[in-house]
Formats: C-alpha cells, structure tokens, sequence
C-alpha cells in the first residue's frame, strides 16, 4: 500500500470513512434501544437524553417478575416451532418433487401465496376460526403461521435440491428405493445447510410476524411481539421496561440469522436472487 | 432421459395452500358482495361494497397514502441502496461483522423496529429531536405531525431496507462481467459516466428485481404503521391496509373490509406485473 498512488489512498480513505458513517447510522438505533433498556425510568424520560448513565436490571426483573414474559415468549416459541415443523414438513417434500420434474405451478402459486396482503385470508380465517370457537387456539395460530414458513421453505429448498447431481437420485431409483426413501435417505442427507436455512429462516420469520397473532391469538396465546404491542396502550408506558422486552424479542432472529447470513438475502428474495 | 417421479409430494404443499389460502381468497371475493357486519347476518348487495368503495373518501384517502408511502421509501431505499453497494462493492474486504450489522435492521420484528423508533422520535424525551437541537435545527413532532408522519413512516422503513437492497445490487455487482468493465476502462469511461452508461444498464435487472420486493412489501405495509399510529394522527397515515383492517376488525364490517383487500391486492398485482414486464425490458 505504500507504493500505491496518493490518490488511491485517499480514495480508499474516503471510502473507509463513509462505510464507518453507514455502519453508525445502521446501528445507533438499535444501540440506544438496549441502553434504555438498561435504564432507570427517570434515564429513559431524561432529556437531553443521557448518553452516560448507570446500568441498571430492574427492566428485565420487572419483565420476568410482574409480568408473565416467559409465558409469551413460550407462546412465540410454539408457534413459531410448529409453524416451522409444518413448513418443512409440506415444503421440503413439495420443493423436492418441483425441482425433480421441474414442475412452475406449485412453486408460482406458493409464490401468489406470499405476496398477497395477509389481511386478505385474515378476514375468513376469522370468521370461520370464530364460528367453531378455536379463535385464539395454539393450533390455528400455528396453522396461520404455517402459511409465511410453507412457500419460504420451499423456495429456500429449490436451489439446494437443484444443485443435487441427477445421477445420484436415478441411482437410488433405479435401486428400487420408494419415493420417500429417494427423499429420506438419499436426498435429504446431501442438502443439510439448505434444511437448517430453511428451518432458520422460518422460525424467524414466524416469531416476527405480527398481523395474524394480531387478530388470532387469545389471553393465554399472547405471542411477545402482540404481547409487547399491547404494553403500548396500558396507561403510562414504562419506556424502560418496554425498550428491554423489545431487546429480548429482538435477540433470536439476529442470533439466528447471523448463523444463515449468506442464505438471508436469497431466502427473503424467494428465488429472485441468486447470491 | 427425465422420469416423472415424486410428483405426489407437492400434493400435501399445495392442498394446504388451496385450503388456507386458495379458498379463503375465493371466500373473501364472495364475502365482499355482502353488507356483513360480524355477528349480524348478511344480505347479498352485489357490487353495493364496490360502489360504496368509490365514494368513500375514505378509502380515496388510504390509496393516496399508500401510494405517497411507497413513492418516497421506494426511491429512497434504491438511492441509498445503490450507494451503499457500490461503496462496498469497492471495499476489497467485506468482513463478516459489516455483514451482519447489515442484516440486523431488517431480520428484527417489525413491531420491535416500531417501538425502538417510537422512543427515538418521542417528541418530548426522544434522542431525534435532540439531535436536531443539537445541530441548531427546530424540534420536529415526526409521527405526530399530519404533514410529517409519512416521511417519518418512510424514513423508518429506509432504515430498516436499505441494507437489504445494498445487498441484493451488491450481489448483482458481483455477478457482472469483469472485461466489460476493463473495455471501458480502456476507452476511458470514469467515475460518473462509467456509472451511467455502463454499470446503471447492467445493474438494471437487479435493481427492477429489488423494487418489485420492495413494492410487494410496501403496498400492504402493516406492522410499523400500526406499532406507532395505528393510521394516524387522524387518517394521516392510514395505508388502504391499515384502513381495511381497521374496517374489518375493529368495526368488524366484514363485507367492506374484504372489498377493500381484494382492491389492495389488485393494486399489488398491477404493480408487480408491471414491474415484470419493465424487468424484461431491462433484461440482458
């Protein structure tokens, strides 16, 4: 680099420079919101705003001794989880078959599936859920749920079996092995990244999603993120202890999705983009 | 030589969808040609919601909003998008951790994204007006403000996509031809004109593919809206969505609410289609 032209350098500087200004701009946000979540109620209503402030937990003690935190994020765990299960389970099998006989309809229609707005199938789902009285069950809502993870797996799914040598499943074919085990033995065993993206992705996708639990889900089915939107309404809002639930609520589906980040864009881009 | 095998495992996948979504979309057409207010009985008014639709200004009001909302974060989000990825496109190293602290944005729950943001532009204890003070500016009420709550609205979902368009176009930078690139090079095409004549005509397809994404999700945009305002101040904010599930669940006027998403989804579906015809256009 020393060699390299002054100009180059001060380029690469500059360049340097704004990638750092981008990084803060993207970061600070989330940055304040965990520091509030570690202030007392008197550091979060302060203003100017304290940038300096002792730490405190009595956010998250509050969260988990006053309220029932743990039972709405074990809510948000069975759903998202059975959703998840679902979703692999109907779009692992349908993605193999597609990319096997190269079939557009299902995957176009999963496609359709996932564009519409949800409040389109939200309307029937409600009257017809409220009429057998299941409104608010753990099975309707992972059933609703299920309809974010199904075409996300599947498209997930698409390029991993594609990029599976042909050769290797006629073999097994040829070998007399059963469809399911062509898929279980000898397919499945070789898109083991593209399982757990899926798997990923899915519960991520399910845990965020708001709309459907909005609407379906009931006391005692109370995903986080409805939970934490209902905390808004109740009275004077304790800033502190809201902004150290969003943190937790926050927490898996960056966790998770730093394990996947190479499939994260391609997977929310369903087969548009291929990284 | 290609046998037909398998093709039974996409029956369970596809009568799942054809029952929790094909019919319910099939119900909600067949339920918005009815008055239905939830728990009284419907009567069959045939196109009545539809002409109903026309004269509520109302609804003409969500349609503006939505398009306004999409028209400013979709242009913004490609700017900064198409920035951001040539800025890293020239990084010779792309370090695992940028990577991540870009995808945090938009992996977080939107209702989390909404209340991080609600504490940040409060106008009385936030750190946004601070901020602006700071830099001798006016305070600003941002979610608060008729005039204001839309841009505010964009400006929150900008910060949350832009990293994820950066890195769809930084993907498609990627795939480009090198010797493309070397031949303008050599006719001595730099700087702003490379990028106009060269790299903007060869990054189309991928920048039309991250719109339509983005239009997708904008047009029907839910969460943030209703974690903040809830469609307000007034109807300041109030998308064609948020209107219907408003009409739909908290006036529980069934009937109308379906009207208004089957106009919403036609919306969707005209925009994405003209974004694929406008994506073969640009093919190369």
């Amino acid at each position: 680099m020393a060699n390299a032209p002054l100009r180059a350098r001060v380029l690469a500087a500059l360049d340097g420079a704004q990638v750092v200004v981008a990084a803060i701009v993207l970061l600070a946000p989330i940055v304040w919101m965990v520091a509030a979540g570690f202030k007392t109620s008197a550091a979060v209503t302060a203003y100017p705003p304290r940038l300096l402030f002792h730490p405190t937990i009595a956010n998250y003690a509050i969260l988990f001794a006053r309220m029932p935190f743990l039972h709405y994020a074990l809510n948000s765990f069975v759903i998202a989880g059975g959703a998840s299960v679902i979703g692999l389970l109907l779009g692992v099998p349908a993605a193999f078959a597609v990319s096997w006989n190269r079939m557009a309809w299902p995957a176009v229609a999963m496609l359709a599936a996932r564009m519409a707005p949800g409040a389109l199938f939200l309307l029937p789902w409600f009257v017809m859920f409220s009429s057998i009285h299941a409104v608010g069950s753990y099975w309707v809502l992972i059933l609703a749920h299920a309809v974010i993870t199904l075409p996300l797996a599947l498209w997930i799914m698409l390029p991993f079996f594609d990029a599976l040598p042909r050769s290797v499943i006629e073999a097994a074919m040829i070998d007399g092995c059963s469809d399911l085990a062509v898929l279980w033995r000898v397919a499945l065993p070789l898109v083991g990244p593209g399982l757990a993206v899926a798997a990923i992705l899915s519960f991520v996708f399910a845990w965020n999603y708001f709309l459907f639990a909005l609407v379906l889900s009931g006391f005692s089915t109370t995903p986080l993120v409805v939970a934490a939107f209902n905390f808004v309404g109740e009275g004077v809002t304790n800033w502190g202890a809201l902004m150290a639930a969003a943190t937790l609520i926050g927490l898996p589906p960056v966790v998770l999705a730093f394990f996947v980040q190479r499939h994260l864009v391609g997977g929310l881009a369903a087969g548009a983009v291929k990284e | 030589m290609r046998r037909r095998r398998f093709v039974w495992m996409v029956a369970p996948a596809v009568a799942f969808v054809a029952v929790m979504v094909g019919f319910p979309f099939v119900d909600t057409l067949w339920l918005s040609g009815f008055a239905f207010h939830f728990g009284a009985a419907p009567h069959a008014v045939g196109l009545g919601n539809y002409r109903l639709l026309l004269g509520d200004d109302k609804f003409w009001n969500g349609l503006w909003i939505t398009f306004y909302l999409y028209a400013i974060a979709l242009i913004a989000q490609l700017v900064l998008g198409l920035y951001l990825a040539l800025l890293l496109n020239r990084m010779r190293r792309f370090s695992k951790v940028l990577r991540s602290l870009l995808i945090s944005p938009f992996v977080l729950p939107p209702v989390v994204v909404g209340l991080m943001w609600l504490v940040i532009l409060d106008p009385s204890i936030g750190a946004a007006n601070y901020l602006l003070t700071a830099l001798g500016l006016p305070p600003s009420l941002w979610l608060a403000s008729p005039g204001l709550v839309v841009p505010t609205i964009a400006l929150i979902d900008t910060w949350q996509w832009t990293p994820f368009i950066a890195l769809i176009l930084l993907a498609g930078l990627q795939a480009l031809p090198a010797d493309v690139f070397e031949a303008a090079a050599i006719d001595g095409a730099h700087g702003f004109a490379l990028l106009r004549r060269v790299t903007l005509p060869l990054l189309a397809p991928s920048i039309v593919t991250a719109a339509t994404l983005r239009s997708v999700d904008l047009l029907r945009f839910f969460d943030v809206i209703y974690v903040t305002t809830q469609g307000g101040p007034g109807d300041a904010s109030e998308t064609l969505n948020i209107y219907g599930f408003r009409q739909g669940f908290v006036f529980l006027n069934i009937g109308y609410a379906c009207a208004l998403m089957i106009a919403l989804t036609v919306l969707v579906l005209a925009v994405v289609g003209l974004l694929a015809r406008l994506r073969r256009t640009v093919a190369w």
